[in-house]
């Protein structure tokens, strides 16, 4: 028989200890010790200056993750004081500086580099390759999205936090009516910020077109690889809009343009279409890559390949496409006339078919499986519950004469957090219970993650489904406060409680992810018995990833592959040894991409502040940069 | 994890939550509520709302019955069981992708029309109010009737008003969830959204609120919309013309030309009640208001129609405490006489607000004074309008409204903007004298 079916059934994870996942090989047991933890040996350097995918990927989770704590503590004072009517916890200025930065935390210091942590860490992975295709660049977007992080998220602090809403919509934002350095920051940290994610979308786009093992055609892809690819470019694509909408914007408040001055006949839908030709594309950027990760997540748990895994690829790369052509419905009340609001409001309804599909896709991929419920398949199944509820509300508000009544109330609030905590947070949940023995080598703890599943679920609910009643009976949003007797008490009651609820459960997620990466049970290679080319690698994987680049012969290579992949996983579970040992040649560790992202985002701070330090900053990163450049990637080949 | 017992006790659960949710739906007073609208544009939202909702229902419990049974049909049972190996199923995925697209159509079709009826041109006879949003209060025109007002305006019952929305800064958005939906005020742009209110509805207020964040007081830039018999309305009209009740010289308030103010009940038909298609916009009404009985006003008049404050529902009246930091003797009786001259004089009101019939006070920064003894809140629906909340108001604006542009006027009191304590300004009895005569206008 040319084909050995490894099949699914093998590997049954935690509970039955190691398992390698490929017949005839001995579980591979790393010892306890730091000895299976070897890509994240050496000192504060090795993490300045690394160009590995992995340890990067893992900078950008733990940075991800400490904004996303941020994130949520803005959030839960905002629910302090909406608690009650007439509560005063912050002032309004501060109130409004705390929604604005929530948003933009969440939006781009915590969702996409969340996701940008799995691109690096599994791209590579999933594909068979040894690292992304400039190692350098990959680090000087992690190096810009940290300082670019600190820059627009440190001012709040000082009570100078950006206030104009994670949207800015001109004439608010305009000196005129924002004289402040507050929304100076967000103007320029928006900026800095997008130079990370281009430089990463670029980065990834080339990775997967170009370092693909031999064998793995685009239709062997794994699903998560292609939805981060229909993700790069919605980024590379998108992300210039924003930049020019918010340069004019930038050359308005700091150069004295009218691009979006009224009394100058500046037109504030100008800005409101750049704006939301981005912002639209961008809610597939923070969906997409979590519709990948369960993706992965559902077959391995239930044992059996994705359901329609084509019609999943046409729907995401559909979903993308469609993306760019239904930006205006975030302004029907903005009376664009009938045409464009008709135009708008059908191509917003098709959306939802190839979003329905999904979901009918990954209830088949679950259906007449076998459906094992560690904690990151429940965070899979509990993503596909609440995602529902996000895209019906959607729907609901496709209709523009509906969204009249819909648009800037609380009802809207909560269709996107079902969107994007039900979807893209429980999704990235799910990613990271299912990954980390990967990162890390070691389980995490099973009873602590089913505990902060069930706590995050109910408090998920019990915060943003009474948002639909305070919404449909009349509560705007952005108002930090309310007045008694609106009939809106109770239901803010319920989503304050629930907010504190989930904040629990995210300490629990904290305490369990510390302990887990101290003292979680080794690994080994594929403890859920999954069937992809990442679990045919050691956990953590060695700095080269592959010993023996794979040769690709089916999706899941270590379910369906033939001996080839047999053979190639065998070799690279048992490899210990280092890069030198093999004669696998790796990029030179190198700190010149951080000192040039250090003194691009200090050319901001410069221009804020001061023309010498903007001036000093600009000639600190061209060195940089030269010296970066002139200096090569990796040793010479022999 | 999901075994079967735990789902046997989460669904009675899940159920209690839901029933008490519906509960609390049903039990309440919802004042600002979208699900019974009173006019015509309300029931061709309403009228699409439902069809989503259903459909919406019906998609909600097929995926989570779905979800909910396969969780449990498909539970793993024994390690060694190896489940069919699918790869997808054609005419099943052809068939879930047809389904939901026929249901768009459903939603689609209607929803299409509905835009078009609705974003027609408002018709010929109807009344319109030109409404500026101002960071952060209303203000509001009758052009048709030479009527300024802020924060508080009166429309008739069964006749349609053409809102003709602009804005003096940033962008607004206007919003009465019980009567329409909302249309957002933007710079060089006029916008339109127009309705007819209900012919049969209570005489009462309704709430209206910004909905497009406009800096830092967003949250108190409210306004009321009080629906009134047409013969109301007319008797409302004359008496806005007129100038403040407290001036002793009162002039003719018809200004030249202006169009004649009484309006007698409309023909019009009635607006669609339920039952027929909610479709349909109420016939425009383009009976001519008859001539007006009395050309000139009478002292009768002048005393006319205002919603009295015992009809005012109290979700209407603001319960916005009183900061505590502006203290002030309420025990002050103030004098109205001398209140008008410190309005003109060291209390420089007049430099932002005018009053109609003192000649002094013309300003254009500020809301229209004129009546605003009769109306039910202050600062924009932050504060109920009464004498204790309006000497505070005047003591400190900028304390009881952050972010406020008012000047803080009270001697002695610590400005948040400015971060200084005001060394000049208006003692306690001129603040009180100052209320005496706002509250005289009537």
């Amino acid at each position: 028989m040319a084909t050995t079916v490894i099949g699914p059934n093998v590997g049954t994870g935690v509970d039955t200890g190691i398992e390698t996942g490929v017949p005839g090989l001995k579980p591979f047991t790393p010892s306890p010790a730091p000895a299976t933890v070897h890509s994240y040996k050496g000192g504060i350097w090795s993490w300045l200056a690394t160009t590995d995918h992995k340890k990067i990927g893992t900078l950008y989770l733990f940075t991800a993750l400490f904004f996303f704590l941020v994130g949520g503590l803005e959030a839960e004072i905002l629910r302090m004081q909406l608690g009650a009517p007439n509560r005063h916890v912050v002032s309004p200025e501060m109130y409004n500086q705390l929604f604005t930065m929530h948003g933009t935390t969440m939006i781009f210091l915590a969702i996409m580099p969340l996701s940008a942590a799995f691109f690096n860490f599994l791209i590579p992975l999933q594909i068979g390759a040894r690292d992304v295709a400039f190692p350098r660049l990959n680090a000087f977007s992690y190096w810009v999205y940290l300082f670019g992080g600190l820059f627009i998220s440190i001012p709040i602090l000082f009570g100078h936090g950006p206030d104009g809403g994670w949207f800015g919509y001109v004439p608010l934002t305009t000196r005129a009516y924002s004289p402040g350095i507050n929304i100076d920051f967000w103007v320029l940290g928006l900026q800095i910020l997008g130079i990370s994610s281009l430089a990463a979308g670029f980065n990834f786009i080339t990775t997967i077109i170009n370092l693909r093992a031999p064998g793995m055609s685009l239709m062997r892809m794994p699903i998560f690889t292609w939805m981060s690819f229909v993700t790069q470019f919605l980024i590379v694509l998108s992300f210039p809009i924003i930049t020019i909408g918010i340069f004019f914007l930038l050359m308005d408040r700091f150069f004295g343009t009218q691009f979006y001055e009224p009394a100058a006949g500046g037109d504030p839908l100008l800005y409101q279409h750049l704006f939301w030709l981005f912002g639209h594309p961008e809610v597939y950027i923070l969906v997409l890559p979590a519709f990948g990760l369960v993706s992965e997540v559902l077959p391995t748990f239930s044992k059996k390949p994705l359901f329609g895994y084509p019609v999943m690829v046409y729907s995401g790369i559909l979903i993308g496409f469609l993306g760019f052509g239904v930006w205006a419905h975030h302004m029907f009340a903005v009376g664009m006339g009938p045409v464009a609001d008709s135009v708008f409001g059908v191509t917003t309804m098709l959306i939802a078919i190839p979003t329905g599909v999904k979901i009918f896709n990954w209830l088949g991929t679950m259906a007449q499986g076998q459906v094992r419920f560690t904690t990151a398949c429940l965070f899979a199944a509990g993503f596909v519950a609440l995602f529902t509820i996000g895209g019906i509300s959607g729907v609901m508000h496709s209709s523009p004469p509906a969204d009249l009544q819909q648009t800037d109330s609380y009802f809207i609030v909560a269709h996107f957090h079902y969107v994007l905590f039900g979807g893209s947070i429980m999704g990235i949940f799910a990613g990271i219970y299912y990954y980390f023995p990967k990162l890390f080598g070691r389980m995490m703890d099973e009873k602590l993650g089913k505990t902060h599943f069930w706590l995050n679920f109910v408090g998920m609910n019990l915060t943003f489904f009474p948002m639909h009643f305070s919404g449909m009976y009349g509560m705007p949003r952005r108002v930090y406060t309310y007045d008694s007797g609106q009939g809106w008490d109770v239901f803010n009651r319920m989503s304050t409680w629930g907010a504190y609820l989930i904040g629990v459960a995210t300490l629990v997620f904290v305490f369990n992810f510390f302990k887990s990466r101290r003292m979680g049970k080794p690994a080994g290679p594929n403890p859920w018995g999954a069937g992809t080319l990442e679990w045919t690698i050691p956990s953590p994987p060695p700095p080269y990833n592959f010993a023996v680049l794979p040769t690709v012969t089916s999706r899941y290579p270590l379910w369906e592959g033939k001996e080839a992949d047999v053979e190639s996983a065998r070799i690279n579970q048992q490899s210990g040894k280092t890069a030198e040992q093999l004669g696998i040649v790796l990029p030179y560790d190198t700190i010149k991409p951080m000192f040039a992202a250090f003194f691009l985002v200090l050319m901001f701070v410069g221009l804020m502040t001061n023309r010498w330090l903007l001036a000093g900053a600009a000639g600190a990163m061209t060195i940089s940069l030269y010296a970066w450049l002139t200096s090569p990637l990796e040793p010479e080949h022999h | 994890m999901i075994g079967s017992p735990r789902l046997r006790r989460l669904i009675p659960l899940g159920t209690v939550a839901v029933l008490a949710l519906a509960l609390a739906a049903c039990a309440r007073d919802y004042p600002n509520t979208t699900f019974v609208p009173h006019s015509d544009l309300g029931r061709a939202i309403d009228f699409l709302w439902k069809r989503l909702l259903l459909f919406g229902t019906a998609v909600f419990i097929l995926v989570e019955a779905a979800l909910i049974f396969i969780i449990w049909r498909y539970r793993r049972r024994n390690d060694d069981i190896m489940p069919p190996q699918t790869h997808g199923n054609v005419p099943l995925e052809i068939t879930w992708t047809l389904i939901p697209a026929v249901i768009l159509a459903f939603i689609a079709v209607p929803t299409v029309r509905t835009i078009f009826v609705t974003q027609a041109k408002a018709p010929a006879g109807a009344m319109v109010i030109e409404v500026y949003g101002h960071q952060w209060w209303w203000e509001f025109r009758y052009p048709q009737y030479n009527v300024v007002t802020a924060n508080e305006i009166y429309i008739p019952k069964g006749r349609t008003v053409d809102f003709v929305l602009q804005t003096k800064d940033v962008l607004h958005s206007f919003w009465i969830p019980q009567l329409a939906g909302k249309r957002d005020l933007i710079a060089n742009h006029i916008n339109h959204i127009w309705f007819t209110p209900d012919a049969k509805m209570a005489t009462t207020v309704w709430n209206g609120f910004c909905t497009e964040y406009c800096g830092t007081e967003h949250a108190q830039m409210h306004f009321r919309v009080v629906t009134v018999e047409p013969a109301q309305f007319g008797s409302w009209v004359t008496h806005q013309q007129a100038p403040g009740f407290f001036n002793a010289s009162v002039t003719p308030a018809n200004p030249p030309g202006a169009t004649p103010a009484i309006v007698a009940p409309t023909n019009a038909p009635i607006p669609e009640q339920a039952g027929v298609s909610a479709i349909r916009m109420a016939q425009p009404n383009v009976t001519p208001p008859p001539p007006p009985a009395t050309p000139t006003v009478t002292q009768a008049q002048l005393a006319s129609f205002i919603l009295p404050r015992t009809s005012v529902p109290a979700y209407a009246i603001p319960h916005t405490p009183l900061p505590s930091e502006i203290s002030f003797n309420d025990r002050l009786v103030g004098d109205a006489t001398n209140g008008e001259k410190l309005f003109v004089g060291a209390g420089t009101c007049n430099a932002c607000h005018a009053v109609a019939g003192n000649a002094l006070a013309a300003g254009v920064i500020g809301p229209n004074l004129t009546h605003v003894g009769s109306r039910i809140a202050i600062g924009a629906g932050m504060y109920v309008n009464d004498a204790p909340h309006l000497a505070r108001w005047i003591k400190n604006a900028r304390i009881m409204k952050p972010g406020n542009i008012m000047p803080t006027l009270g001697k002695g009191q610590y400005d948040p903007q400015a971060k200084t304590v005001t060394s000049t300004g208006l003692s306690d009895p001129q603040i009180a004298d100052i209320v005496a005569y706002l509250q005289a206008l009537r």
